[in-house]
């Protein structure tokens, strides 16, 4: 019979000794049987090493201490889109988006006033300011690149939509974000005479209406139709668009 | 794993935050008395758990559902508490510092008093004076329970490894705790 080590009853304490007659073997033995308890008395007295309690709201604390970190995280996963998009969409729109929107709506608003004429520089004038801050921008060109960076944001944001079967409160923030910034572009497109781009982003906006108000709450149905619609072409339209304004010297 | 917990898993894997929060919730228990007896420290502890489930967020997509969730959660504990320690040299401080039970003693209780907390924070002496390694499988075999494949596999050595670090521990374990048992 072989040696019986410190090491194999520390195996049977854990439960896993790949002999199976060791057990017999120890309690038979009152030399084995007095070695095992003395190691089970040892090692039983570390189970006095306890963590201070954390409440029952623990869990609860660590979620709103992590939440904040998550917000802009993503997950590593192939073919998550909307992970994906959430990571390079949100920030992009928060930050770069609300400040070309801002531009862009300045932009329409002082042209308007100029009635579409050179911005005065000239002293005295309301918005003296905001003209000397205009004078060097090519305004229809500040326009079709920032409408194209829109396009794009509303790209992935369609692209998902048509490929995602459960709805989820982002989709709907985000539509409801780009649809705020649908309606800016366009009225900036109007200000500067670019009617058609103006009107093309008028005929995004029912569907941006649609899927901020009705792609969570609606039915399965109405959120099929809508997948239809945006795979049936308005996804292309919104491509090409993009294509034409990234075009250069072409306006639309 | 049960059904269930795969849904959740497989939600908070394609970015639903809600499920995600539930998975928090379940384990953060288990992972803070893991970080705990890896670092012997709260507030360290309550980083690790933080830091670990943020690591998990983004590589939740990664998990095989062929192997346990607690274990992947683990083992994500255990890489973080060894970042932690080893930029934080907390071990280092910690063997700087004076070992608790000489504190005992001078308050007046000889270590073989065999109190409650006499014995816990000996154990915690103990615990800390074994290498991270020892510690880790330790821990990870006593207190958590897990079997020595899984053990191996969340601390990415081979199971012959695995049993030699703890043997290793609970010599050095029985001999730290031996003057406590009640004779």
């Amino acid at each position: 019979m072989r040696k019986i080590t410190d090491d194999d009853l520390t195996l049977l304490f854990y439960g896993e000794h790949e002999d199976p007659a060791l057990a017999a073997l120890v309690a038979e033995s009152e030399l084995l049987s007095a070695r095992y308890d003395a190691l089970c008395s040892e090692l039983k007295l570390a189970d006095a090493y306890q963590p201070p309690q954390r409440g029952d709201d623990y869990g609860s604390e660590v979620w709103q201490r992590i939440s904040p970190q998550l917000e802009g995280g993503s997950v590593e996963t192939k073919g998550h889109l909307r992970t994906w998009l959430s990571s390079i969409f949100q920030p992009r729109f928060s930050l770069a988006g609300a400040v070309s929107m801002l531009l862009v709506a300045v932009l329409a608003f002082t042209l308007g006033r100029n009635g579409g004429q050179e911005i005065s520089t000239a002293p005295g004038d309301a918005l003296d300011g905001t003209a000397v801050a205009l004078a060097g921008i090519d305004s229809k060109r500040l326009l079709t690149h920032s409408v194209s960076g829109h396009l794009e944001q509303v790209n992935l944001v369609l692209t998902q939509f048509a490929n995602s079967t459960e709805a989820s409160a982002s989709e709907a923030d985000y539509a409801t974000d780009m649809l705020v910034a649908n309606r800016l572009y366009r009225q900036a497109a109007d200000t500067l005479g670019n009617h058609k781009l103006a009107a093309f982003l008028a005929d995004l906006e029912p569907l941006l209406i649609e899927m901020a108000h009705e792609a969570q709450s609606g039915s399965a149905a109405t959120r099929e139709r809508m997948q239809q619609e945006v795979r049936d072409g308005l996804l292309f339209r919104v491509r090409v668009m993009n294509k034409q304004l990234n075009k250069p010297e072409i306006s639309v | 794993m049960s059904q269930t917990e795969q849904k959740i898993i497989r939600k908070a894997a394609s970015g639903d935050r809600a499920a995600f929060r539930q998975l928090v919730l379940e384990h953060s228990h288990a992972m803070f008395r893991l970080a705990w007896r890896l670092t012997s420290d709260e507030t360290a502890a309550e980083d690790i758990v933080q830091e670990a489930f943020i690591k998990a967020w983004r590589k939740i997509g990664e998990f095989r559902m062929d192997s346990s969730f607690k274990s992947w959660l683990h083992r994500i504990t255990v890489n973080t508490a060894m970042d932690y320690l080893r930029k934080s040299l907390r071990r280092k401080q910690f063997e700087t510092e004076e070992p608790a039970y000489e504190t005992i003693e001078r308050a007046g209780i000889t270590p073989d008093t065999g109190t409650q907390i006499d014995i816990s924070i000996q154990t915690q002496v103990a615990m800390m004076e074994l290498s991270e390694s020892e510690r880790t499988a330790l821990l990870l075999k006593h207190y958590e329970g897990h079997s020595i494949k899984e053990v191996a596999h969340i601390m990415e050595i081979t199971t012959g490894a695995c049993k030699q670090n703890i043997f290793r521990a609970v010599k050095k374990m029985r001999v730290a705790l031996r003057p406590l048992v009640a004779t």
